[in-house]
Parts: structure tokens; C-alpha cells; sequence
């Protein structure tokens, strides 16, 4: 990112390595989790496995849907600054829906008799998508806070803010895409 | 370089702000240090413990043992015994070396070393230790719950910590306690690296850092990598014991389904492994700086060093399968990893030859922090060495879970990193609070730690190599090693000497930060030539009033084209030439 501050631009690398840093962080736990996952895929003789043979397909889809969704107002929120608000209640709004998808996921999974405690499977379908759901909802406060400066002090809506709350958004948005591709697809 | 601004906040007034929810970081540097001496307190008693058990199985505990089990008339109860040693592990290794080493001289030394003002992200820095306090809470009240703490070892391999090993909340509790202290490494980690890569002084490039910052920036390097490892293991049992999920569990303890309880192993020792060095890489480099410091020579190998300290980092990560061989792994698995193992002891014997270098021919001034040093060249030496043991499948077999394992690992990650611990107490001590500590005492409480340590741990080999397995009630019940309680006796001797040895050291600390006529240190006591002794003891709350420029490295003594009667030079000065 270039400024006209060299004063300013270096300050700004701090948050930018912090915010780095910080999704190595985020990146090698849920990098275990995938570990887990292709120990157990490795080492099973059928896949899918018998006990997730009617996994719901519709939701998991709707919910990457949204979540691409969502990445794409956040992008619009960073460039567009006349329609920022706008963007940023749509990213609320597709977080939130992303939630309520979640919902009714363990919901259509708890229907069909997939349950946490059927095996490994199951209950890996279930960690994941609880851990990500908690990060998820550690993205929207994220977004608060950057809606508390859009709305009540946009002078201080800083590119570097900007981004930081966007690189995780987005890492969000890759985590589950891959768990998407795991879990429900591959 | 990057150079980041520093502005000098103003002084905080008021108690609070001052002592409890302060953003300085010596402040929250010396938090940690009451903190791991508190939990170093609390792992020793239970140390002794289960030591006295050992030595005299059946024998109530002397003094205190009836207040502490009065239904067993003062005697440790074989259950209690295994959550005495399930906590001594964990408490010792998550609250007490890892606040004293990484909490406290991490947030103490960096920023001072480097030539800043504070921490880069103060606020994630008190964060970092609220959390830390919160978690250590959360441990604390697991004792007092009606079936107690956890207790299936520090590892908490499943089945042992699942809810069929484990009822009750302790296990969950020691879990959620354990990932509250996550949180908080992991903060602390991001706050560290990028203080270290963002507010280097200017001039003050990475081969011209002190050692100490070299060891506590690769140990954050790796906390930021691997805690979140241990995270995700400590999730996905919570989620085992809490809701019903089957990661780990198989055989009876599963309800429905099946899981693998060696993935528990797989995921612990990931982050198991880069947990020894991220505790040893501080002590490493504390050890590295002083040794150069009070042997008045330029470290030995200075880019070595920090080049091998860089390597173990790298290696230290591709090594775990080395604490699994008797799982059944792939003979081809079993071997690359111990090759992996044994590649370790090259970048290990170059620092430690460096540091024998640095020694080689130095003036030695034999201070307290010195000695400490030297303690910490020694009993490595011996961690290090019995360690290509275990490294070896053929041999970890018959020794895998002896007191041989218990020794080594104590040896290195307890012994080196205590002794490393003491030497920057005794050294940093007149920056943190302004007065020296009473040099004769000090030395008088190494000798009367250094000597019993090795009674203690030599012995523990000893009995291992015998055949005596850990974390057994009473070990004795087995005939073969009925001729082994000599010994034992020994090793518990040891520890209760080496145990009363820490009253001198809590009496010097006490009475030098509270005692009265005892006078203020010097600004630079030692007569060393890293930044912080150019700022006056204790160090102000801003630090350096001007931002420094650095023109040398932190060994400069002994040039020779040096006048005067200073045998070092500041790291802001030329360095003199003809």
C-alpha cells in the first residue's frame, strides 16, 4: 500500500504484520483440523463413509453461496466510498445469513440421524463448522467495529483498517470453502 | 529497516493503571514474573510431594500432609498422586517457565534491547496477561472440585482424559484453562514478532540484536505457529467430553461410532515438540549474552549462534514423531524421524561449542548470573547428550516412559531453563527495580540449587535406565525395583534440599524489592554495553527519551584500541579503531 506519508506507511506495517501474524495463527489450527481430516480419509477402506451417506447438499451450497457473497460487498465496501454503508450492511447481512445457514444445517443434519457422537465423521463435520461459526461471529463484531468508525467517524476509516478487517473476512471465506470442498463435495 | 514513530505516552497515576491494567511493558513484564513465581511455588510443593511418595510409599507427608489429605491421615492418595503429577507438569511448564522466560523477560527485555519505547500492540499486551491470569484462575478452582483436578498427565492422552478416564469438570477445566493460556501465548507471540521486525532502533539490524532477542523472537515464532496446534487438540476434546463428539475415543469409551485416540498424540507432539525449544530458546539466549558478558569477550560465533538457534527452530518442527515411537508407526516413519532427531545435535553442538568458545581465555568475573550461566552450559550438556538416547528407536523402547525420559526432559526443558531463568533475574533485577541483589546470597543459593538438581535428575536416569516407570503410585510393589528406594530416597533428599535452597533466593528477591536502607543500582552495575544499561535503574516508563542509533553489537569488550578504564563499549558507539 502507498501513501504519500513515508512516516505513515511504516506505520502502517506494523498492523500489517500483526494482522499476518496473527492469520498464520488462525491458518494453523484450522490447518490441524484439515490434518485430522486426511488422517481419517487416509487411513478409511470406503468414502464417503456409510453413516454420512444422506448428507444434506442444498445448505452447505447455499451457505458458500452467501459466504462468496459476502466477499464480494466486502471488496465493493473497500472501493466504493459513496455506497460504503450500503456494502456494509449487505456484508452484515450475508454474515448473519451465513449464521442462520449454519443453523439450520446442524438442524437438517440432526434430522436425518447424523449426530455428533455417530463417529468420526459426523463429528468432524460438526467441530468444524461449530469452530468456524465462532470465528464467524468473531468476523461481525469485527465489522462492528468498523461500521462504529463508517457511520460515526468515517475521517478515520483508514485503508489499513479497511483491510485488516477484510484479510479476515476473506481468510474466513477461504476456511470455508475448503471445509466446503472436504466435507460436502469431495 | 522499518522504523516505526514512538510517541512517550504520559506516566500512569493512579494505582490501577499503574499496577494492575498497565500497558507498559515492564509493568506487565514483572506481572509475569510474579505470576510464574507464584505457579513456580505452588509445581514445587507438588514436586515434593510426589517425591516424598516415591521415596517413603505409605508415609504421611511431613508438616503439612495431614492439613493437606486428612481423610487418608496425611498420606497422598493413589488418585490424588496422579492429578499431583498431572498438574506439577502442567503448572511448570505453562505457568511457571513460560511466564518467567517468555512472559517476563520477553515483554522486559525486547523492547529495552531493541532501542524502543514499548511493545508494538500495548493494549493486545495486557490483554496477553489478563488472559494468562484468567486461565491460571481457571486451573486454580479445578483443585478445589469434589473429584478433583486432571489427571492424565501433562500429555492428557486420551483414553486416560476422556470422560471415561476423567470424570467430573477437572479434565474440562484443565482444558479450557489450557486454551485460555493459548489465547494469551498467541497474543503475546504476535506482539513480540512484530515488535521485533517494526521498532528496531535504527542502525540496529538482526545481527547486531542481543542474543536474548534472538531467542525469545524465534520462540514466538513458533509459539505463533504451534499453540494454535495444541488449540485445536484441546478443542476437539473438549468437544469429545462436553458434546458427545468422537475424535478420540475407541473401545469402551466410545458410546456409538469410533475415534482414534492416537490422533490426540499426533496433534499434541506437533505442538509438544516446538514446545521444549519454545521454553529453552530464552534460556538459550540469555545464556549466549551473559556468557559473553562476564567473560568480557565477544560471543564466540555470534552469526553461528544465532544461525543454529535458527536451525533447531526449523528442525524443531519436523521432529515430533520422535515421542511416538511405540505407537506402531511405519518402520520408515520411525526412522525419518530419528534421523530428523539426530540432525538436531549439529546446530545444538555448534552454539554449544561457540559458547565454550566465548568462555575460552575470557577475564571471567564469576557474578551471580554468571554462575547461573555456567549451570546452564553444564546441565544441557547432559539434557542435550542423554537426549541422542531417546532420538534412537532401538533404545527409546526399552527406555520410553522410565524415569530415564523424566531425567532428560528435566535435565533440559526444567533444569537449563530454571538456571537460565535465575541468571536474568539476578541479571536484569537492577533494570527492572532498581536494586542489585544481595551477591553473596545468590551465589549460596546456586550452589545449594546447582547440587542437589543433579542429585535429583542424575538419579532419575539412574533409576530409569534400572527399568522404574513414571508415573507410578508406588513403583515398589514390583520386586525388581524394591532395590531401587535407596536411591529414590536420594533423589527425594534432593529435592526437599534443593526445595529449601529457593527460600534464600524468595528471601534475597523479597528483601531487595522490599526491604528497607537497601541501596539503588547503578545504571549499568554490570558494566555491559546493550541499550538498556545506557537508561538509568529502574528504566523509565518511556525508555529511551531519544530513540537510539545503534552502531555495534551487543559483545563489544575487550578491543584492544580501547582507551580508558572501560573494557566495553556501548552498542550506540563507533566501535574504536586505530
Amino acid at each position: 500500500m502507498m501513501t504519500n506519508n513515508p512516516g505513515k506507511e511504516l506505520q502502517n506495517l506494523k498492523n500489517q504484520v500483526g494482522m499476518t501474524v496473527a492469520l498464520i495463527s488462525f491458518g494453523m489450527m484450522f490447518a490441524t483440523l484439515f490434518l485430522g481430516y486426511f488422517l481419517v480419509r487416509s487411513n478409511s477402506s470406503t468414502w464417503p463413509p456409510v453413516e454420512i451417506a444422506n448428507l444434506p447438499t442444498l445448505l452447505p451450497f447455499l451457505s458458500t453461496l452467501v459466504m462468496a457473497l459476502s466477499s464480494f460487498t466486502y471488496f465493493k465496501l473497500e472501493k466504493e466510498v459513496t455506497y460504503r454503508k450500503h456494502f456494509w450492511f449487505a456484508t452484515m447481512a450475508l454474515g448473519l445469513a451465513f449464521l442462520v445457514l449454519q443453523w439450520e444445517l446442524w438442524g437438517a443434519l440432526n434430522a436425518s440421524g447424523i449426530l455428533a457422537s455417530n463417529g468420526h465423521v459426523p463429528s468432524m463435520i460438526y467441530a468444524f463448522t461449530w469452530l468456524h461459526s465462532a470465528h464467524i461471529v468473531m468476523g461481525l463484531m469485527t465489522l462492528m467495529w468498523l461500521g462504529h468508525f463508517i457511520f460515526r467517524k468515517p475521517e478515520a476509516v483508514t485503508e489499513l483498517k479497511l483491510m485488516n478487517v477484510g484479510k479476515f473476512w476473506h481468510f474466513l471465506g477461504v476456511v470455508w470453502l475448503l471445509m466446503y470442498l472436504m466435507l460436502f463435495v469431495l | 529497516m522499518a522504523f516505526v514513530e514512538q510517541h512517550i505516552h504520559d506516566a500512569p497515576t493512579s494505582f490501577w493503571s499503574k499496577y494492575l491494567f498497565s500497558f507498559d511493558h515492564k509493568v506487565i513484564g514483572k506481572q509475569f514474573l510474579w505470576f510464574g513465581i507464584f505457579w513456580l511455588l505452588m509445581g514445587g510443593l507438588m514436586a515434593l510431594l510426589i517425591r516424598w511418595t516415591l521415596a517413603y510409599p505409605g508415609v504421611p507427608f511431613p508438616i503439612i500432609g495431614h492439613l493437606l489429605f486428612p481423610h487418608s491421615d496425611g498420606v497422598v492418595p493413589p488418585d490424588t498422586y496422579a492429578m499431583l503429577f498431572t498438574m506439577h507438569g502442567t503448572i511448570m511448564i505453562f505457568f511457571a517457565i513460560t511466564p518467567i522466560l517468555i512472559g517476563a523477560f520477553g515483554n522486559f527485555c525486547i523492547p529495552l534491547l531493541i532501542g524502543a519505547r514499548d511493545m508494538i500492540f500495548p493494549t493486545l499486551n495486557m490483554l496477553s496477561f489478563w488472559f494468562s491470569m484468567a486461565s491460571g484462575v481457571v486451573l486454580l478452582a479445578s483443585l478445589a472440585l469434589p473429584l478433583g483436578a486432571a489427571a492424565g498427565g501433562w500429555t492428557s492422552y486420551p483414553t486416560l482424559s476422556t470422560n471415561l478416564g476423567q470424570p467430573g469438570a477437572g479434565q474440562t477445566m484443565w482444558l479450557i484453562s489450557l486454551f485460555l493460556f493459548g489465547v494469551s501465548s498467541t497474543m503475546g507471540a504476535v506482539n513480540y514478532i512484530t515488535t521485533v521486525i517494526t521498532l528496531r532502533a535504527p542502525g540496529m539490524d538482526y545481527f547486531k540484536m542481543p542474543l536474548t532477542v534472538w531467542g525469545l523472537f524465534l520462540t514466538s515464532i513458533l509459539n505463533a505457529i504451534f499453540v494454535p496446534v495444541l488449540g485445536a487438540g484441546l478443542l476437539l476434546l473438549t468437544f469429545d467430553r462436553v458434546f458427545g463428539t468422537t475424535f478420540f475415543l475407541a473401545g469402551a469409551a466410545a458410546t456409538s461410532g469410533k475415534g482414534d485416540p492416537v490422533l490426540f498424540q499426533h496433534v499434541f507432539w506437533i505442538f509438544g515438540h516446538p514446545e521444549v525449544y519454545i521454553l529453552i530458546l530464552p534460556a538459550w539466549g540469555i545464556t549466549s549474552d551473559l556468557l559473553s558478558f562476564f567473560s568480557r569477550k565477544p560471543a564466540f560465533g555470534y552469526k553461528m549462534t544465532a544461525l543454529s538457534l535458527t536451525t533447531i527452530t526449523v528442525l524443531s518442527t519436523v521432529v515430533y514423531g520422535h515421542h511416538m515411537y511405540t505407537t506402531q508407526m511405519s518402520p520408515l516413519l520411525t526412522q525419518s524421524f530419528m534421523t530428523l532427531t539426530m540432525l538436531i545435535s549439529i546446530p545444538s553442538a555448534i552454539f554449544f561449542a561457540n559458547w565454550l568458545g566465548t568462555l575460552w581465555k575470557g577475564s571471567i568475573r564469576f557474578t551471580s548470573p554468571m554462575l547461573f550461566s555456567l549451570g546452564v552450559v553444564f546441565v544441557f550438556g547432559l539434557g542435550g547428550l542423554t537426549g541422542l538416547y531417546l532420538a534412537s528407536t532401538s533404545i527409546d523402547l526399552y527406555l520410553h516412559d522410565t524415569y530415564f525420559v523424566v531425567g532428560h526432559f528435566h535435565y533440559t526443558m526444567a533444569a537449563s531453563v530454571l538456571l537460565g531463568g535465575f541468571a536474568g533475574i539476578y541479571f536484569w533485577m537492577p533494570k527492572m527495580f532498581g536494586r542489585m541483589m544481595d551477591e553473596r546470597l545468590a551465589k549460596i543459593h546456586f550452589w545449594c540449587t546447582m547440587i542437589p538438581l543433579n542429585g535429583i535428575f542424575t538419579g532419575m536416569m539412574v533409576v530409569g535406565y534400572a527399568g522404574m516407570h513414571r508415573r507410578l503410585y508406588n513403583p515398589f510393589i514390583y520386586e525388581f525395583l524394591q532395590r531401587l528406594i535407596p536411591i529414590n530416597i536420594f533423589i527425594t533428599m534432593s529435592a526437599i534440599a534443593m526445595g529449601l535452597a529457593q527460600f534464600i533466593f524468595l528471601y534475597n528477591f523479597f528483601k531487595t524489592i522490599f526491604g528497607k536502607n537497601i541501596p539503588a543500582a547503578s545504571s549499568n552495575p554490570w558494566e555491559v554495553g546493550t541499550l538498556e544499561w545506557e537508561l538509568p535503574s529502574p528504566a523509565p516508563h518511556y525508555n529511551f527519551k531519544e530513540i537510539p542509533v545503534v552502531k555495534s553489537g551487543p559483545h563489544e569488550f575487550g578491543n584492544p584500541n580501547l582507551k580508558g578504564d572501560r573494557d566495553f563499549q556501548y552498542q550506540t558507539e563507533e566501535l574504536v579503531k586505530v
